[in-house]
């Protein structure tokens, strides 16, 4: 697991054309600040409508409106199997190979330059399952961020692992 | 919120993914797959007309460019095998040769080989290996040997040079009128078409908020009534732009009905009527196939060889008909054969056979009815498709992919007279009426095909009328039990459930299960655009997508089918209309329910308990004996009333008329009506001052209505047997 983070960094690396720098935008979810590749999100959904799908997996937030069309959400806080989040949440809108998904977050933070070599991969200590959704940490100068790579919450890719559910 | 808009990411969303074939072989490939398309409709038509020199040109010329361009491209086998052909045609172009079966056969061959090349390279890029399936030396020699039948090789070798030569220069004149057409069209991506689609659905709810945003201010009004107008106009157009006329899934018919009816030695005319109508691209797909399925059941199935039709005193040569219509907002296409029919004792036998029906069931039900069972599945196998005369395979499967759509099959027979199937297609796909209904605080959408009626139960009846048996709920509707599902249990909901205000119960028929819906309430009915779902979604198998409400709110949208297999409901195979119609028949009923009809610029009423059945029924079928006017129906004859003049007015032969054939003074009647309006409950009305009912008139949905009294149709001067039409007994509500 501890190689892929670099594969998703190369890749905004490339597209910011300046190498060793990235840019991220920071999320929060319960008390975890998140940082997302900036050229990866298509597009910030603040505060939508969002449907609910009874009998979805758990990992799934609901549906909500995108441009005319039906876009499904992925919870990050039920993936993390965090408490529900009563507050209206925000949705980062990614596109994946089977189409676009999103990812519901409880907010959206500021956008931020780090450097590549800030990154580090995932401690050995975190479980299962967060060491499978994160994608190493990010060395700010007052804390850490945990890096994201949006591929992984892709809805048709976590409906092929079933141990996402409860 | 850092950031609002990422303008170089979204752009990312328009660019394709995927690295494309190189734009000139694509080019390529559609051009040369429309053009094997009109050559497999010249070459048919060609076998009726084998000297057509303009004919034989258009086909010449659709190898050619294939040969052309290959070349150019470096595909070898395509060359290869354009040539041979483009050699035999020439000579079939300059009268060396005429076309006969065996040259069409071979040229027909040629055909599926170039295509099945060109798919090769559609798919990966190559061309693909000759071998056992595409042999290309077998059809170049095919191709060789006929090109030898009537000359020796090298006068074939002179003579296919020449082709090639003057092929160059002589099609330039008769290519010039189709350009034309060619210019000024222009092809576009389906996806493409799709997006715009979705961005127009976009827009028409954007323009729904501003509306009610902007409802306050004056100048703000126009304006946004403006955009109203123009986004109306714009959605049409872009539905507009996604039609296609049908004759793109009917050119493909000519070349199947010959093959099939050369495989099977039967002799088959096909007609085709109504190509221009045109529908949506992605119905024009999903009808595709079970118009095929169609078309071959007709053939296989439904004409009979030459001899056994000789025997019946029919042409030898069978009849197919192809025909496509709109009618209202819906296209009509019809698969009409002359064959032997369906006979109905033996799809009864059959059903009873595999117990989808029991024999006292069987009994009672119509001939009508009793061609309805070849719809259900488990009826077709293919030990049914020989051993029952008619068609069946698969029948529920050709129904399934076209109630997909949100259309209908309709099936007619008349033992060897022939079969009618009939597929009902709404224009456009992708939107269909549905009820939306709520359970627990949440909208669902429910497909109004299968809805046949809904039941108000207030929060005391909920209790009291809701029966249970162990842990079966069951309602009785008209004295029957019907089987209850829960949407909320079903759903396994854990939203706060709403205060106990009663419930709702939307008696469903999905695909012959029978079975009441249980929500919480109900909110208008809505044209919805269908929206696919997620597959992870999708996997949990009772929604079949979603949908964008006009409000802005998203719905699911409910698979009543899987609702009625997730909660084990049985196929029922009884109609419940029967009953109805007793109902209707009980005669100390205070309201009756009435039938209204617009016979010319009134209305009037008829007694749903009169009402045999409604059919379209050709002008031609009615004519005058002496002052009364007959209509000839089902091999019998009835007396036909025409109280606005309708038939006057249309005298054309072609034209259908609606009839109502009712029951009426111990006799069937039709009467001939411009419309059929609704069924209504009409109260008594009484004449002031006296307490008698009025019996000519009833109050019909607050209207004064005349009720058509059966009794004063003149009977006819000899009559048929009563039970004549009873054997099609059908109400038609």
């Amino acid at each position: 697991m501890s190689t892929v983070p670099e594969a998703g960094m190369e890749r905004s690396a490339c597209s910011v054309a300046n190498e060793g720098v990235i840019e991220l935008c920071s999320v929060r979810a319960g008390e975890t600040t998140f940082g997302v590749p900036i050229m990866r999100i298509l597009e910030i959904l603040g505060a939508p409508a969002i449907q609910p799908v009874p009998l979805a997996p758990s990992y799934i937030g609901g549906l909500v409106h995108y441009r005319g069309e039906v876009l499904t959400a992925v919870s990050l806080r039920n993936l993390l199997a965090m408490p529900r989040y009563t507050g209206a949440s925000d949705i980062l809108v990614f596109e994946g190979p089977g189409g676009y998904f999103g990812l519901l977050v409880d907010a959206v933070g500021e956008v931020m330059t780090v450097m590549t070599g800030a990154v580090e991969a995932n401690p050995s200590t975190l479980d299962d399952r967060r060491k499978a959704l994160f994608a190493g940490a990010c060395k700010l100068k007052d804390g850490l961020l945990v890096m994201l790579d949006p591929d992984r919450f892709d809805p048709v890719r976590l409906s092929h692992q079933s141990n996402w559910e409860g | 919120m850092g950031i609002e808009q990422m303008a170089p990411s979204s752009l990312l969303a328009f660019l394709p993914i995927t690295v494309m074939m190189d734009e000139l072989t694509r080019e390529f490939l559609i051009e040369s797959q429309e053009g094997l398309d009109r050559m497999e409709r010249r070459l048919t038509e060609l076998e009726e007309r084998p000297r057509d020199g303009e004919l034989l040109a258009e086909i010449f010329r659709s190898v050619h460019t294939i040969k052309g361009t290959t070349g150019f491209l470096g595909f070898s086998r395509l060359e290869s095998l354009s040539h041979a052909g483009e050699n035999l045609l020439g000579m079939l172009r300059d009268g060396k040769l005429v076309a006969n079966a065996a040259i069409i056969s071979a040229l027909l061959a040629l055909l599926d080989g170039l295509r099945a090349i060109l798919t090769s390279i559609e798919t990966d890029g190559s061309e693909g290996k000759s071998d056992g399936l595409n042999d290309d030396r077998a059809i170049i020699e095919r191709l060789l040997d006929l090109q030898n039948g009537n000359l020796d090789s090298q006068h074939a070798l002179a003579a296919a040079q020449a082709g090639c030569s003057d092929a160059d220069r002589q099609p330039e004149n008769p290519a010039k009128t189709p350009a034309t057409a060619v210019d000024s069209t222009l092809r576009v991506d389906v996806h493409l078409l799709n997006r715009m689609m979705n961005l127009v659905g976009e827009l028409v709810l954007t323009r729904n908020q501003i509306l009610q945003a902007t409802s306050a201010d004056a100048g703000f009004t126009l304006l946004s009534r403006r955009l109203d107008m123009v986004t109306a106009d714009m959605r049409e157009a872009v539905m507009k732009a996604r039609m296609q006329p049908v004759s793109h899934v009917f050119s493909k018919f000519p070349r199947l009905v010959r093959d099939l009816a050369q495989q099977l030695g039967k002799r088959v005319r096909l007609e085709m009527e109504g190509q221009e109508t045109e529908l949506d691209k992605s119905l024009l797909e999903a009808i595709k196939d079970p118009l095929t399925h169609a078309v071959r059941n007709s053939i296989d199935h439904g004409i009979e060889e030459p001899g056994a039709r000789q025997e019946a005193g029919k042409p030898t040569e069978g009849l197919l008909k192809l025909r496509a219509y709109q009618d209202g907002s819906h296209v009509v296409v019809e698969v009409v054969d002359d064959g032997d029919g369906i006979r109905v004792e033996k799809v009864r036998d059959k059903a009873m056979e595999r117990r989808l029906i029991t024999p006292e069931k069987a009994a009672h039900l119509s001939e009508r009815e009793l061609l309805q069972l070849i719809f259900l599945p488990g009826f077709s196998t293919a030990a049914a498709v020989t051993n029952v005369s008619g068609r069946g395979v698969g029948m529920d499967v050709v129904r399934n992919n076209v109630e997909k759509i949100g259309g209908k099959v309709e099936i007619e027979s008349r033992a060897s007279k022939g079969t009618t199937l009939r597929l009902r297609i709404p224009l456009t796909l992708a939107i269909i009426p549905a009820l939306i209904v709520r359970s627990r605080c949440q909208s669902f959408a429910l497909p109004q095909g299968v809805l046949h009626e809904l039941v108000h139960l207030s929060a005391e009846q909920t209790r009291s009328q809701i029966e249970w048996l162990e842990h079966a709920p069951l309602y009785r509707l008209r004295g029957r039990l019907l089987p209850l599902v829960f949407l909320e249990r079903m759903l396994e909901q854990q939203e706060v459930a709403e205060e106990d205000a009663g419930c709702y119960i939307a008696v469903l028929n999905a695909d012959g299960r029978r079975f009441g819906l249980v929500v919480n309430g109900l909110a208008d009915p809505e044209e919805i655009v269908v929206k696919p779902l997620s597959p992870v979604l999708k996997k949990i198998g009772l929604f079949s997508g979603a949908t964008v409400m006009g409000n802005g709110e998203m719905a699911l949208i409910l698979d009543p089918g899987a609702l009625a297999v997730r909660a084990s409901i049985g196929i029922s195979n009884e109609e419940e209309k029967p009953q109805v119609a007793e109902e209707a028949l009980r005669p100390d009923k205070s309201e009756t329910e009435f039938l209204l009809v617009e016979t010319g610029a009134e209305q009037a009423a008829l007694r749903l308990g009169d009402v045999l059945r409604i059919e379209r029924i050709p002008r031609a079928r009615m004519e005058r004996i002496g002052r009364t006017l007959v209509l000839r129906f089902e091999g019998t004859v009835l007396p036909l009333e025409d109280p606005s003049g309708i038939l006057e007015r249309q005298p054309e032969e072609g034209v259908e008329i609606t009839v109502v054939v009712c029951r009426g003074g111990g006799r069937h009647v039709g009467i001939a009506v411009s419309n059929v309006l609704d069924v209504a409950a009409g109260a008594p009305l009484v004449e002031a001052g006296t307490e008698v009912i009025a019996t000519g008139i009833t109050l019909l949905k607050e209207r004064v209505t005349s009720v058509v009294d059966l009794s004063r149709i003149p009977p006819l001067p000899a009559m048929e047997p009563e039970n004549a039409i009873e054997a099609a007994f059908e109400v038609a509500v």
